[in-house]
């Protein structure tokens, strides 16, 4: 017994023990200052993934870039004007210059390619080379920009009150640092318009500084709140600290670990310090047997002895389970889920590592004098709480039929609830409403096409085939079918610069706004438009050998449903419309698709390996499948409750919530252990049959730890409701009603049905006392 | 002999002439690479390579008569054969310095001649990484030409000159370019962006004299930023045929004359 050598060890000498645990915190600590973040979201997938290679190949046929921050002016009073169109163009010029900005590919108003057909001469050049010094030439822009469908939704809104100017960023930029520039450059505008500055690359620098703020302020507020509690708990200054010591070493040696193997900082990983915290509460079930057993005793070390043996076997599980369970992110798809998962295992580790080292090394240093200070107050709070447990317990244990139906039925609704749940990742939702991306993008999306961009790369079986009349229209068709669903806002592709050219050709005829008969017309058309255009105009929308063509597809909304709606709807098109080609989707809404759908996957996965792996350790731990499966039940309950809210109140099911649902079995299965543990472990110590006396003070005294636990696991969490980013408001309002919830259930549905079924559980002869040596010492 | 100082100034005279300002350099050099003859003929074929290393190809005739002076107006025909699609597509430039070119082209699909605006210099040249000013020149007026220094390239002295905008409307900060010292050709030129940053470069590949012109037969351009290229192939290269001053009108845009354009 390796566990009871080392406890024995850290208490002969504490001394040694301690300061090992220093040096290896220092050296983690080195580890930090290194640290990076990802805050990309196509790094939610591996660069291997389908999708990811899929995405880059399109950029690269298509000329794209990966990242684009939008400038959107708005002013209410419309922007065709001298005073703003003077500000539109030197904001355009100043950004021009900004390094990383791939200046030949920005394109607002005095970039944008237009074609146009004035007194017979065609005009293929920018729309606004400079800014209009007279009305008259406002007028002309006008209709320029309202008479081109390429433009409007694109770089003008319908009311002529918003336009955008698109910057492109050179591969390896950084966006964080344009943005910024940005911001600086529209700042010096003084005027009655009001600018957005949107685009991934400033979500991304966003939630970057977000998670710094997790942290960096709200973890050490939870640590401060949870040191609050512990304090309020125990009224020992020096108990806390050891505590928080332990729960600060674990979180330093993970995220050193983290650090140090060069892996960034994700969504999910920036969780991890606060997580580790309320992990770390689980040795609130040392302290609280060491302050029963210390006035019992009056004997520190023989205390210390005897409470990590009696609660060894129960902390030894809840620690295998929590690992286990975080453990099983690790064959998830998802990669910062895969790193949460393993880091947060590593954590639990190295806290039960300390509970058996580090703790009783500390208890060693505490001076007797206090601990008697502490224990006596927990004999008194032993009165309140103890008492309101008790009652709790009896409820399931006097009435254990009422409580199972009452359970029933509850079951039955959050079952319900659970079916109403909506699989969802919304990117931009993850901010707060009122946040500066949340207000842009929603202006955005109101005033012009969308923020969120699809392709719909169409294939041939040879090349040339792009510029074939047939091709052609049918891009036109699929375009028009997609611009009648609602979540569309605008769509793009080379049949819309056919079209263009043709109609310019034919001296601005309406009619000719078409595509023309023959390949000859729409390969000369491209040909002329090419001549003077940018090269990207045409690289865009169809590939080097016309094989390919790419519709762009502007999305109002980032819900991954809206794509696949899209997808769908090219599926049904194609069905109508026969062509020899294929339809395959790309670009970053396409992304979000596969990602939710891989979330989906996963939590299901994780869930269902979650499930047998819990139910294998709580069998171990109680050698019994019996017993595995009474302690199963408070869990299920309590994560059906609680996705039945979710499913009721309409929440989307995120990627943040769906790792929870595997972490939350892991954690919350640790007070069933406790439970079961510690009431067969009183069962045998008294030798009694009396199972609901047995029960009562199982619910009392360990049920007071599980409480503890519950309630500073909350605390620690708690402070997530507060934090900028909406997942980490979901994360810590799920995790704060799991372990109220679970302690609840724990204690109230495990007392009834060890009484409904005590004849069938415990039937059974006890474990044997070599299996589970505390059992043999007094209680 | 009281003016004996005036003959010493005398003999310094030619040694000041000998120093080349940045101005004639350039001047020179326009006159070697834009304007040798009195009119020119090539089969032209330009390769547009990205930078994965796909091709387009552009093959067409290109026909060129000077005006006059080198630096003065000129005429271009441009007969195109590749892409299929565009066969017997024909374009047009008259070429004035100081204002804007006239350009016009045939659409044989539609069988249309249309008069193309040029109110940008610096667009590229029928999709490739040479913009019109690259291959027709760019005002030696509108920019201050400096001498920085004399190096190799290859084996060929050169002057290396510096080119800066004198007005502020032009999309490039400067450029960088190596004249040869013995036949003026440009050998290398840099463009940098208004940024300061290096995005253009351009390199004579091959340089041959056809009827005692020294000839840059193959030439490259190059996007720094994009990686992308385009190499410039001039077959059946010929100078002073004679090519009448009728052609390049917009009557022989629609059907140009068999024997200028093969």
């Amino acid at each position: 017994m390796i566990r009871f050598s080392l406890v024995d060890f850290s208490i002969r000498r504490p001394q040694l023990v301690v300061a090992a645990t220093v040096v290896l915190t220092i050296l983690f600590l080195t580890q930090l200052p290194r640290i990076t973040t990802d805050t990309n979201p196509k790094h939610m997938l591996p660069e291997t993934s389908d999708v990811r290679v899929w995405n880059n190949e399109v950029d690269r046929i298509f000329a794209l870039y990966e990242d684009t921050i939008v400038v959107g002016v708005q002013s209410d009073g419309g922007v065709l004007n001298r005073e703003t169109l003077g500000r539109i163009a030197r904001i355009t010029e100043e950004i021009l210059k900004l390094q990383g900005v791939a200046s030949r590919d920005v394109n607002g108003f005095t970039t944008i390619t237009n074609v146009t057909a004035e007194a017979g001469t065609l005009k293929v050049g920018p729309l606004m080379p400079a800014a209009p010094p007279s009305e008259a030439e406002v007028e002309s822009l006008r209709q320029a920009l309202f008479g081109n469908p390429l433009f409007i939704n694109r770089i003008i809104s319908p009311d002529g009150k918003t336009t955008a100017i698109y910057v492109p960023l050179e591969k390896g930029a950084n966006g964080a640092e344009i943005a910024k520039k940005i911001h600086d450059i529209v700042a010096k505008e003084k005027g009655p318009e009001r600018y957005y500055i949107a685009g991934d690359p400033v979500a991304r620098d966003t939630f970057g500084a977000e998670m710094f703020k997790l942290m960096g302020i709200f973890s050490p507020i939870a640590g401060m709140i949870m040191f609050i509690t512990i304090q309020l708990m125990f009224r020992n200054l020096s108990l806390s600290f050891t505590m928080m010591a332990v729960a600060m070493a674990a979180i330093i040696w993970s995220m050193g670990l983290l650090i140090g193997v060069g892996l960034p900082v994700h969504i999910m990983s920036s969780m991890a310090p606060v997580f580790l915290m309320a992990i770390a509460t689980d040795s609130i079930h040392i302290f609280n047997e060491f302050y029963f057993r210390y006035r019992e005793k009056r004997d520190k070390l023989a205390a210390i002895r005897e409470t990590m043996q009696a609660v060894s076997r129960p902390v030894r599980y809840t620690a295998l389970a929590t690992a286990a369970g975080f453990a099983v992110l690790l064959f998830m798809n998802i990669i910062p889920v895969k790193v949460f998962g393993g880091l947060i295992a590593f954590g639990t580790v190295v806290l039960r590592l300390f509970s058996f080292s580090l703790i009783p090394a500390i208890l060693t240093f505490v001076k007797e004098e206090k601990i008697a200070k502490g224990a006596e107050s927990v004999s008194a709070e032993l009165d309140r709480t103890a008492r309101l447990l008790r009652r709790i317990a009896e409820v399931g244990g006097t009435r254990p039929l009422a409580t199972a139906l009452v359970g029933v039925v509850l079951l039955v609704v959050a079952i319900v609830g659970t079916s109403k749940i909506h699989v969802n990742n919304n990117l931009v939702a993850w901010f707060k409403e009122a946040s500066e991306i949340r207000v842009a993008d929603a202006a955005m999306n109101q005033a012009l096409g969308g923020t969120s961009l699809g392709y719909l790369v169409v294939l041939a079986n040879q090349p040339e085939f792009m510029k074939r009349p047939e091709a052609v229209r049918w891009l036109e068709g699929l375009q028009r079918h997609l611009e009648g669903m609602p979540v569309v806002g605008k769509t793009f592709s080379v049949a819309d610069y056919v079209k263009r050219i043709n109609r310019v050709l034919h001296d601005d005829d309406k009619k000719f706004e078409a595509v023309p008969d023959t390949k000859e017309a729409i390969g000369q058309y491209l040909f002329l438009f090419s001549m003077s255009a940018k090269p990207s105009d045409l690289d865009n929308v169809v590939d080097t050998t016309f094989q390919k063509a790419n519709v762009w597809v502007q999305l109002k909304t980032w819900d991954a449903e809206a794509m696949r709606q899209v997808i769908h709807a090219a599926g049904a098109y194609q069905k109508a419309h026969a062509l020899p080609v294929s339809v395959k989707p790309a670009g970053i809404a396409y992304f979000n698709l596969v990602w939710n759908d891989e979330v989906l996957g996963d939590m299901v996965r994780g869930f269902v390996m979650a499930l047998v792996v819990v139910f294998v350790i709580l069998a171990l731990a109680f050698r019994s499948a019996k017993w595995a499966l009474v302690g199963y039940m408070p869990l299920l309950f309590t994560i059906l409750l609680i996705y039945g809210v979710v499913g009721f109140a309409g929440k989307d099911f995120d990627m943040p919530l769906s790792v929870l649902s595997t972490l939350s079995l892991g954690m919350a299965v640790d007070f069933a252990i406790h439970f079961i543990s510690r009431f067969r472990q009183r069962l045998a110590e008294t030798g009694s049959r009396d199972v609901q006396e047995a029960l009562l003070w199982t619910a009392a005294r360990p049920g007071k730890g599980i409480f503890r636990n519950a309630v500073l696991f909350a605390a620690a969490f708690s402070v997530m409701l507060f934090a900028p980013l909406t997942p980490y408001i979901a994360v810590g309002a799920f995790i704060v009603s799991m372990m109220l919830l679970s302690a609840l259930l724990t204690i109230l549905y495990l007392s009834a049905l060890i009484m409904l079924g005590r004849k069938w559980l415990l039937d059974e002869p006890m474990p044997a006392a070599g299996a589970a040596p505390a059992q043999t010492k007094g209680g | 002999m009281k003016r004996w100082w005036i003959w010493i100034v005398a003999g310094l005279l030619p040694l000041q002439a000998l120093a080349l300002s940045g101005e004639e350099a350039m001047k020179k050099s326009q006159a070697a690479f834009l304007y040798p003859g009195k009119d020119f003929k090539a089969r032209v074929v330009m390769k547009l390579i990205n930078k994965d290393g796909q091709e387009r190809l552009r093959e067409l005739t290109m026909l060129r008569k000077n005006a006059g002076e080198p630096g003065g107006d000129q005429k271009y025909f441009m007969y195109f054969f590749q892409p299929a699609d565009v066969k017997d597509m024909t374009f047009m430039i008259h070429k004035y310095p100081a204002r804007d070119d006239d350009r016009w082209l045939f659409v044989p699909a539609i069988n249309m001649v249309k008069r193309i605006a040029a109110q940008d210099k610096r667009s590229s040249f029928v999709g490739s990484d040479f913009t019109y000013e690259d291959v027709s020149g760019r005002d030696i007026e509108d920019d201050n030409h400096i001498i920085e220094r004399e190096e190799k390239v290859g084996n060929r002295d050169c002057y290396v000159v510096k080119s800066t905008p004198k007005g502020t409307d032009a999309d490039f900060g400067h450029k960088v370019t190596w004249v040869d010292k013995a036949n003026f050709l440009p050998l290398k030129e840099e463009q940098y962006d208004k940024r300061g940053n290096r995005y253009k470069l351009f390199t004579a590949d091959e340089v041959t004299d056809i009827k005692a012109f020294p000839t840059a037969i193959k030439r490259t351009m190059k996007n720094l930023q994009t990686g992308h290229r385009t190499e410039v192939a001039y077959i059946k290269t010929d100078y002073d045929l004679g090519i009448e001053d009728s052609l390049f009108s917009e009557r022989y845009l629609r059907q140009p004359p068999r024997k200028w354009i093969d």
